[in-house]
């Protein structure tokens, strides 16, 4: 059953959103690494523990510093993208319910993924260490790419909501699914949720060429914070991309509450599913296709959604 | 201590390797990796993801300060050991778990360290006169810049003085930093330093060496250049820095298979498979092609041949390809940002194991 509005519930059902979040996280990280162990040649049941035997072994495993490291923008780097993601849940509602239906909702979460620039460059900068440096200077690149494509595509579904209110955007997908008439700015949103995680193709900033890039000198509960992160933010972004474009908590059977987390880990796994076929993108290829041929795309998108809206009113 | 165990044990299950190579045994590096492989571990990336240091081979001294830094480095819990026989592979990492799981014996290790970071060894080019070596790359007390001993106000946090600048390819003033690649370095040639002047995170200048064993390989350490294994380790290395783990293990997984079947028609098939995927992958195409580069620094075509030789070549190959010779090097690489220098040295066809045994160990 769709409801026509969001209410707002008090802040006190934060730690509760909290847990959705890193639940609906932890599942997608034992899916990944279920696949994983299916490549290894392993049986796909031993992936499923594997994120929790990453976790133990980080807990016991000591941190560490660097000489000379920026400690304080260093740890902010380090726990920042995990705020971050919590941050941008606070305006997505679960089902009926939301923390907060701020009045410049999608505003506020496209404010969330650019405070994540500073925060990956933060975590290259604060350890003082060539590696990490440079990994930090290529996320900014890749960030360059993608930030105006994402902020075009999250401009699509306000356009045709006629409104910045994350409420609005849901009550206006009524009768059909944004993704269906703006399935460009839908992909477009996809990759940049992807890439603002620093996660699977779009990882340039910690991979093997960067021997570990931003990770390379964390270790202990200040590399597991960076690795929750990640995770975090990609689950964040699903979630938000579930209620942007495909309808939120509408749907048939279940409870809007449960149809959201549903949505979210469907999107959440195809991500995972296709990452396994993707090399690693170089932000400096990526710079190009982005402003050349990705920019353009997603501009034309929001014009064909501005005539239909015209059209329609 | 039943919490403290259970913890124990799930962090070990999901261990993680540094694995450090000595020129001429590549075949025992890869018993390694199929044992990590078995038992869920990984490699590390870097000697802060490490919880244990694994040196294949037997090094010469040279090796021995660059290893001890990097075993330096490694947080706790740790545990380090040498495989000097492929065969001794699986013994190994068995004994590295019972130590890495020793609750008591990492304690004591971790009251005896001191909690300072160690100043590291200086990294610039005309360091490398003295003795000792460089350590891992990512060492930041490797970053000294330009000295300049008249600059006594000059502000040292920590001892060592702010990179200097200088002017770049394109004219811009950029931070000059010293960045030794290796010894110890995941899907890197076996001991070849590479000593770049980086600025920015464009290479300026390199300077190539390979470090030697302490003696010759046994044979049948090593994997012979130019057969079949050896085409798809180099592959599954390519694979890996172009950031395909799926198709990088699958390849390391045939190579391990050739190795122990060299004439199996299941692996041929496999093989087969393999290639038609990584052929059909336009965004590693995209990813990874060269542009305008002279033949054999496109790292997409030396990988697709790599994969072909292995194919080509069911029995041992008449030639093996023709080899990069060190002094090549850093012409290859100079004007080349950093990460697209650990993509072309592995595509360049470099045995270091060919070049230790010749002796033309320095350009």
């Amino acid at each position: 059953m769709t409801e026509p509005t969001v209410t707002q519930v008090s802040a006190a059902w934060a730690p509760f959103a909290a847990a959705v979040l890193l639940g609906v996280a932890a599942a997608g990280a034992m899916l990944d690494r279920a696949l994983a162990a299916r490549t290894d040649g392993r049986p796909w049941q031993s992936g499923l523990t594997t994120p929790w035997g990453e976790t133990a072994r980080l807990l016991r495993q000591r941190r560490r510093t660097t000489l000379v490291a920026d400690v304080p923008l260093w740890r902010i780097g380090g726990a920042g993208l995990l705020v971050v993601a919590m941050l941008m849940v606070v305006v997505i509602p679960l089902g009926r319910w939301t923390i907060d239906d701020l009045p410049v909702g999608i505003a506020w979460f496209n404010a969330m993924d650019v405070i994540v620039w500073a925060v990956v460059w933060l975590a290259g900068w604060g350890a003082n260490s060539a590696h990490s440096l440079m990994a930090g200077y290529r996320f900014l690149a890749q960030a360059l790419a993608y930030e105006l494509p994402l902020m075009f595509a999250l401009t699509a579904p306000t356009v045709g909501a006629g409104s910045l209110r994350v409420g609005d955007v849901v009550a206006a997908q009524h009768g059909l699914w944004f993704v269906v008439w703006m399935p460009v700015a839908f992909l477009v949103y996809c990759a940049a949720v992807v890439a603002f995680s620093v996660w699977g193709p779009f990882a340039a900033a910690s991979g093997v060429p960067e021997a570990g890039g931003v990770l390379a000198e964390l270790s202990g509960i200040d590399r597991w914070l960076v690795l929750a992160g990640r995770w975090a933010l990609l689950t964040a972004g699903a979630a938000f991309g579930t209620t942007l474009f495909l309808g939120g908590g509408a749907g048939p059977l279940l409870p809007g509450w449960l149809w959201v987390p549903v949505k979210t880990t469907a999107l959440l796994a195809a991500f995972i599913v296709l990452r396994r076929r993707t090399p690693t993108v170089r932000p400096e290829r990526f710079i190009e296709i982005a402003w050349l041929v990705v920019l353009p795309l997603v501009l034309l998108q929001v014009l064909v959604v501005s005539i239909v809206v015209v059209g329609r009113s | 201590m039943g919490l403290n165990d259970l913890l124990a044990r799930s962090a070990v299950a999901r261990a993680s390797v540094l694995v450090v190579e000595v020129p001429g045994w590549s075949r025992a590096r890869c018993a390694v990796e199929a044992g990590m492989r078995r038992r869920g571990w990984r490699p590390a990336l870097s000697p802060a993801d490490a919880d244990a240091l694994v040196v294949v081979g037997e090094a010469a001294e040279r090796w021995r300060a660059a290893v001890d830094l990097v075993w330096e480095q490694l947080p706790g819990p740790r545990a380090r050991a040498t495989v000097t026989a492929a065969v001794d592979a699986a013994a190994t990492l068995d004994g590295l778990h019972a130590e890495l799981a020793d609750d008591t014996r990492q304690r004591r290790d971790a009251a005896a360290r001191s909690t300072e970071p160690a100043m590291g060894t200086q990294a610039g080019v005309n360091a490398q006169a003295q003795d000792g070596d460089r350590g891992e790359d990512s060492d930041p007390d490797m970053d000294p810049g330009d000295m300049h001993p008249g600059d006594m106000d000059m502000p040292m946090p920590g001892g060592i003085p702010l990179a200097g600048g200088a002017e770049d390819r394109d004219g811009l003033q950029m931070d000059v930093l010293h960045v030794p690649l290796g010894p110890v370095l995941p899907a890197w040639p076996a001991g070849l330093v590479l000593r770049c002047t980086v600025s920015g995170d464009v290479v300026t200048q390199a300077e190539a060496e390979v470090l030697p064993a302490a003696g010759p390989a046994p044979l049948g350490e090593g994997l012979i250049h130019g057969s079949p294994p050896e085409r798809l380790d180099r592959a599954a290395r390519l694979l890996l820095l172009a950031g395909w783990g799926d198709a990088a293990v699958a390849a390391a997984r045939l190579r391990d298979e050739l190795l122990d079947a060299p004439d199996s028609t299941a692996g041929v098939r496999a093989l087969d498979r393999l290639i038609r995927r990584v052929g059909r992958s336009r965004s590693l195409r995209w990813s990874i092609a060269g542009r305008g580069h002279a033949s054999g620094a496109d790292a997409y075509a030396q990988l697709l041949e790599a994969l072909r030789g292995a194919r080509a070549a069911p029995a041992r190959s008449s030639t093996p390809p023709a080899l990069t010779p060190l002094d090549r090097l850093p012409e290859l690489v100079a004007g080349r940002q950093l990460s697209s220098v650990r993509l072309l040295v592995a595509a360049a066809e470099l045995d270091t194991a060919t070049l230790v045994r010749a002796g033309t160990v320095h350009p």
